[in-house]
C-alpha cells in the first residue's frame, strides 16, 4: 500500500536541525500540533498498513518567503528511511525552476514534482510561468501533484487551485501524469470531469474538510458523485492519499476501505495505480 | 518535605494499547529518596490515561474492548469539526471520553520507602489515539 500525499512537517529531528520549520509549519502550512519523532510517523504506516509513502514539499520561496521544506530537506529524510518517497517543489516564480527541478531529480533523486497555486499563488495554466517547468517534468518523466480545491493556509486562495486551470496542462503535456489532490475538493465534478476524459489526469483521495474522515469520503464519493464512476470508470485512475498529518493515515485508510468499493478497486487505488505512476521509485 | 517530578517520554506504537509502566514508577520511587509519602502518576494528554489493573494480556483486551464500546471511536461527535488551532479536522472523540472513563492519573501512597499497592496491582499508560510520542509525570512527594 502506497499513500501517495503526505507532508512530513511533524518530524522532530527535521525541527531540531532546522528550527525555522516549526514557524513555516504554524504559520505558513497551518498545522499547530506538537511534532513528534520520526518513528512515529514509521509506526502511523504500520499500523494503517502503508510500506511507503510520498513526501510532498512546497516551494513557496516568492509567495511566502520560505519553502515548506525544501527539495534537500525532503532528501534528507529520504535518507533515514527508505520507505519515503521524496517528491520535490519547485518555484514557478523563478526563472532557475525547471533548472532546480532537473537537478532536484538527477542530484537528490527525488521521484516527482508537487506544485501549489494556492501557496505558490500562480496559475497552473500561466505559459510563461509554469511551462517550462512542465516541460522538463514532461522529459524527466515525472508525475506532477497539484494542490487543488480548498487549502486551510491562511493566505491560500481556493481559485489558484480550480481543477480545470488544469485541463490546458492535461492537453499541452499528455506525456506527463498529472495528479489532482484532494479530489480537487469542493469542485469534485471538475477533477473527475479531467480524469474521466484525459489518460494522463490522475486524482489522490485527500480529501477531509468537515466531519470526519468516514463520512465525507462517503459524501464526496457517493452523494457528490456516483461511487460507480471510482468503481467503473475511475479504477486505474484514483491513487490513495491521506494528507497526513492533517489528517491520520489510519483513518483515511479505514475511510477508503469502507465507502463500498470492491477488493479489485481498492487494490488499485491503495496500490498498483501509485506503482504505475512512480515505477522504480516504488520498487 | 521532598518534591521530585519526572516527565517520561513514551512511544505507542498502537492505534490502542495498554503500556506497563509500573517498573518506571518504582524506579522513581525508589530514587527519590522518599520512605513516607506519595506518588502521583499522569498523562499530559486528553487522548490517552493512566489505569491501574490487573497486569493480564486478557483482562487488557477486555478494557480496551469495553471503553470502545462505551466511547466508541466513530461515534457521532460535535469534536468532529476542523480545529483552527490545530489546523486539522479532529477524529478523536473517542479517545478524549476514553481517557476521561479511565482517568488520567493514579496515585499509592510511600511507606519505607516503597510504593504501598496491591499484589495484583499494575500501573499502564493507556493509548487511545496512537501511536504517538507521549509524556507522562511521576512526581513523588514526602519526607
Amino acid at each position: 500500500m502506497i499513500d501517495f500525499h503526505t507532508h512530513p512537517l511533524l518530524v522532530r529531528e527535521m525541527y531540531e536541525k532546522y528550527p525555522d520549520l516549526t514557524r513555516i509549519a504554524r504559520d505558513v502550512f497551518h498545522i499547530g500540533n506538537n511534532p513528534q519523532p520520526l518513528e512515529t510517523f514509521l509506526l502511523e504506516m504500520d499500523v494503517s498498513g502503508v510500506e511507503k509513502a510520498v513526501l510532498l514539499p512546497i516551494d513557496a520561496s516568492t509567495a511566502r518567503g520560505c519553502a515548506i521544506y525544501t527539495n534537500e530537506q525532503v532528501a534528507e529524510l529520504c535518507e533515514m528511511s527508505d520507505r519515503f518517497i521524496g517528491f520535490a517543489s519547485v518555484d514557478p516564480h523563478k526563472k532557475s525552476a525547471a533548472r532546480d527541478l532537473e537537478r532536484a531529480v538527477k542530484d537528490l533523486k527525488l521521484a516527482g514534482l508537487k506544485l501549489s497555486g494556492p501557496t505558490q499563488e500562480f496559475l497552473p495554466n500561466d505559459k510563461k510561468l509554469a511551462y517550462p517547468i512542465y516541460k522538463k517534468a514532461q522529459e524527466l518523466r515525472l508525475p506532477v501533484v497539484f494542490h487543488a480545491g480548498m487549502s486551510w493556509e491562511p493566505r491560500a486562495r481556493s481559485d489558484y487551485g480550480r481543477p480545470t486551470l488544469l485541463e490546458d496542462v492535461a492537453c499541452d503535456f499528455p506525456e506527463m501524469n498529472i495528479v489532482i489532490a484532494h479530489l480537487g475538493w469542493p469542485w469534485v465534478l471538475e477533477a473527475i470531469m479531467l480524469a474521466l476524459k484525459y489518460p494522463n489526469v490522475y486524482l489522490d483521495t485527500s480529501c477531509l474538510y468537515f466531519d470526519n474522515p468516514y463520512d465525507f469520503i462517503e459524501f464526496v464519493m457517493t452523494k457528490q458523485a456516483p461511487l460507480t464512476v471510482f468503481e467503473k470508470s475511475l479504477r486505474e485512475k484514483v491513487v490513495f492519499g491521506s494528507n497526513y498529518p492533517r489528517v491520520e493515515i489510519k483513518n483515511m485508510v479505514g475511510a477508503i476501505k469502507k465507502v463500498g468499493l470492491s477488493e479489485g478497486c481498492l487494490d488499485l487505488i491503495f496500490d498498483k495505480n501509485a506503482r504505475k505512476l512512480l515505477g522504480d521509485a516504488a520498487q | 518535605m521532598k518534591i521530585k517530578l519526572e516527565k517520561l517520554e513514551i512511544q505507542t506504537r498502537k492505534d490502542k494499547e495498554l503500556l506497563d509502566i509500573t517498573p518506571e514508577v518504582e524506579r522513581a520511587v525508589q530514587g527519590s529518596g522518599v520512605k513516607n509519602g506519595m506518588v502521583f502518576i499522569l498523562t499530559m494528554h486528553t487522548s490517552s490515561g493512566i489505569l491501574v489493573t490487573e497486569g493480564l494480556p486478557c483482562l487488557e483486551m477486555d478494557i480496551l474492548n469495553n471503553m470502545e464500546n462505551l466511547a466508541p471511536d466513530k461515534g457521532d461527535y460535535y469534536h468532529n469539526r476542523y480545529l483552527d488551532g490545530d489546523g486539522r479536522v479532529a477524529f478523536n472523540a473517542g479517545a478524549h471520553l476514553k481517557s476521561i472513563l479511565g482517568d488520567y492519573k493514579a496515585f499509592f501512597p510511600i511507606e519505607n520507602g516503597r510504593m504501598v499497592r496491591g499484589s495484583r496491582q499494575r500501573i499502564y499508560f493507556a493509548e487511545y489515539d496512537g501511536p504517538l510520542c507521549r509524556t507522562y509525570c511521576i512526581q513523588v512527594m514526602g519526607e
